[in-house]
């Protein structure tokens, strides 16, 4: 799976990453924290045949879990769907250790059914998943970055910057990453990106204006936190402002900031 | 995996007290920054909220309600006031649905949560039940 991604890995490390001795197989999570340790993105698909067809044919083999037993006896199996063959009503899949089986629609809908379900397509961060959606994507990059994967995380978002370009939240999670890494100067920047874009989303201003204070711009800082409090009061607060992170060198210029959304009346 | 489906009842319950706990405290005021797992779980609220409000358009469940004597605007108006917790039971019963009694069943539903808040004395919308405090 990961090979066809491109990657290099040796089928023996691999295995070592998801095959549990004890059990003479991988679960379900040895599976995807493996893939995480690659630096690739473990994307969640929609259960049902359709979304698992239409990554097939974009090129993105899907990882799916079976269960070739019985729901009282169940026999949990791994196996990667890599094309289909309409005419015969098969799917092509690698499993256990043969490659290009077919297995008849029937057949694998049964197992799959007993199996909940469950797919996955394994990407590199910039290569967005055919059915891609913005949430299950942005989750899949935030566990990446909450794994410590965080130049994987960043591209990930990056991803999704520049495909769903009229949501805020990628703009967000980029500026919430660099601040976790104390990079406060880039945290201001793509929070600034974001209410310059977003004017009206009250939680960019609110992570603006810590982002601005840790970079030592005091001023800027509580602007920002006004801005958000006039858009959600419920929320935001100036008595609620506690910036905790301080930057040593309050040098850097500090970044002039877009005009606040709320009309004043 | 079987084993921890048997407990889903008792861990879903927990994780609604939960959650609920949770939104309670966030709504009233924030302090530091809104991170990014707390961005994705709140935008997902909103959109499932909006898939919701969206089913009250279809045709045959605007024709059950006005059947029952429930008007949409009280229902539109309900589930914008759904916390986070209530939402996800939703979706959650909307996903274990059998296909083809989508629709009824998602009726069902509704009156099920009105019903059960309306004994908690939080809405009241039917006449009928009379609020247990």
């Amino acid at each position: 799976m990961l090979n066809s991604q491109g990657l290099n890995t040796d089928p023996d490390i691999l295995k070592e990453l998801v095959y549990l001795p004890g059990r003479e197989g991988s679960l379900q999570v040895e599976m995807v924290a493996g893939a995480r340790s690659h630096n690739m993105v473990v994307y969640p698909l929609q259960p049902d045949i359709e979304t698992l067809l239409a990554e097939v044919s974009a090129g993105n083999p899907v990882l799916v879990m079976q269960n070739l037993g019985f729901d009282w006896w169940p026999q949990w199996h791994f196996a990667v769907v890599v094309g289909y063959d309409h005419q015969n009503q098969a799917l092509i899949l690698n499993t256990d250790t043969r490659k290009h089986h077919r297995q008849p629609y029937k057949v694998f809908h049964a197992t799959w059914d007993r199996a909940e379900r469950w797919a996955v397509v394994i990407l590199p961060p910039d290569h967005l998943p055919a059915t891609a959606e913005l949430l299950p994507w942005l989750r899949a990059a935030h566990d990446l970055e909450s794994t410590g994967h965080t130049l994987a995380a960043q591209t990930a978002y990056q991803t999704a910057e520049h495909y769903w370009i009229n949501q805020p939240a990628p703009l967000i999670a980029q500026g919430n990453l660099a601040y976790s890494q104390k990079r406060f100067d880039a945290a201001a920047n793509h929070l600034r990106r974001a209410t310059e874009r977003f004017p009206k989303f009250a939680e960019g201003w609110n992570n603006l204006a810590y982002a601005l204070s840790a970079a030592g711009c005091d001023q800027q800082a509580n602007q920002a936190m006004a801005c958000a409090a006039d858009l959600a009061g419920d929320r935001f607060s100036m008595e609620n402002f506690q910036p905790d992170a301080r930057s040593s060198d309050t040098s850097a210029a500090c970044p002039k900031l877009p005009a606040c959304a709320v009309e004043t009346d | 995996m079987n084993g921890i489906r048997r407990y889903a009842k008792q861990f879903s319950l927990v994780m609604a007290i939960l959650m609920a706990f949770a939104t309670t405290f966030s709504v009233s005021a924030h302090a530091g920054m809104v991170g990014t797992g707390e961005l994705i779980q709140q935008q997902q609220v909103n959109l499932d909220r909006q898939q919701l409000l969206d089913m009250l358009e279809q045709q045959e469940v605007k024709e059950k309600l006005t059947e029952l004597g429930v008007s949409e605007d009280q229902v539109a108006e309900r589930i914008q006031n759904l916390t986070p917790a209530e939402l996800a039971d939703f979706e959650q019963q909307l996903a274990e649905a059998p296909t083809g009694e989508g629709v009824v069943g998602i009726i069902v539903l509704f009156l099920l949560v009105f019903i059960i808040t309306d004994m908690l004395c939080a809405t009241n919308l039917f006449s009928f039940i009379n609020c247990i405090r």
